[in-house]
């Protein structure tokens, strides 16, 4: 029989509130690109928040996304009952990430055909990776996670985010060139 | 050694450090040393100054090649009604 729940009780749930509640986007967007549709990737991070819940008395409240992206990547593991190294072999993050350029603000036909053009490039760079590399540059460059939080997403050390990462950008940075990069509108 | 080579072992490893100097991560930063190494390097290094200039117009593109897909909101809602109401439970 449990205890009834006691202040200390409620001031843990309130800081499991605080911690979680503004990670909830990124773990949708994370989840999304493990999962194959919306429906179970919403489903994966409801299982995800309850095991965090249940295990919150083992966080020691520093990195809390990094620690909630390690229980969803275990969550997901679980669900599945087989390893599946982030994911991004189905593409789906590239698939739900697409180039923004020239959104915000009103542009000539030629400024977005000229956009259309650097989308396209960046995008088949990009899709010319391998899925180990693409991952990390999707995880990092455009999801915005930092190392740690990205290691805690696929489950490797931070030095293969790096190390990944590095590669990652300099083939693409090769893959584009000078001219798109620097002289283009990508820049 | 000559200046030459010098300058070969500096662009080398200045090459190591562009990705995390733009980066600033908290898991792998560099020392002021390395910074104030390394800016002085790409300051007269047109080959390291044009990599760093790269390195940086990839950032930004892919900083707008966004998600930004951006989450559905009816979803997030959902998951915030979740944990509001989970948290309302003792924990099992």
């Amino acid at each position: 029989m449990s205890s009834p729940p006691g202040p200390d009780d409620d001031a843990r749930r309130d800081e499991f509130r605080v911690y979680v509640e503004p990670e909830i986007e990124v773990l949708l967007r994370v989840a999304r690109a493990m999962a194959s549709n919306d429906a179970d990737a919403e489903d994966l991070v409801q299982e995800t928040l309850v095991r965090a819940y249940r295990s919150m008395h083992r966080f020691d409240g520093k990195h809390p996304r990094a620690w909630l992206l390690t229980i969803l990547r275990n969550t997901n593991i679980n669900l599945h009952r087989r390893q599946r190294p982030l994911v991004v072999d189905d593409d789906e993050l590239l698939r739900t990430s697409r180039p923004a350029f020239g959104t915000a603000d009103q542009r000539s036909a030629e400024d977005a055909v000229m956009d259309l053009a650097l989308e396209a490039e960046l995008e088949a760079a990009v899709a010319s990776l391998g899925p180990k590399f693409r991952t990390v540059l999707l995880l990092v460059d455009v999801h915005d996670l930092s190392y740690t939080e990205a290691a805690a997403a696929m489950g490797v050390p931070v030095g293969t985010v790096m190390s990944r990462l590095s590669r990652a950008r300099n083939r693409v940075r090769r893959h584009l060139g000078p001219s798109v990069l620097i002289r283009g509108r990508l820049s | 050694m000559s200046g030459t080579l010098r300058q070969m072992l500096t662009c080398h490893w200045s090459a190591r450090r562009i990705q995390r100097y733009l980066d600033s991560d908290p898991a792998a930063p560099l020392t002021p040393g390395e910074v104030a190494r390394l800016e002085a390097h790409v300051a007269i290094c047109e080959k390291c100054s044009a990599v760093l200039k790269e390195n940086r117009a990839l950032g930004r593109a892919l900083s707008l090649w966004s998600v930004r897909r951006r989450v559905d909101p009816a979803a997030a809602d959902r998951l915030r009604g979740f944990l509001e109401d989970l948290t309302r439970e003792p924990r099992l």
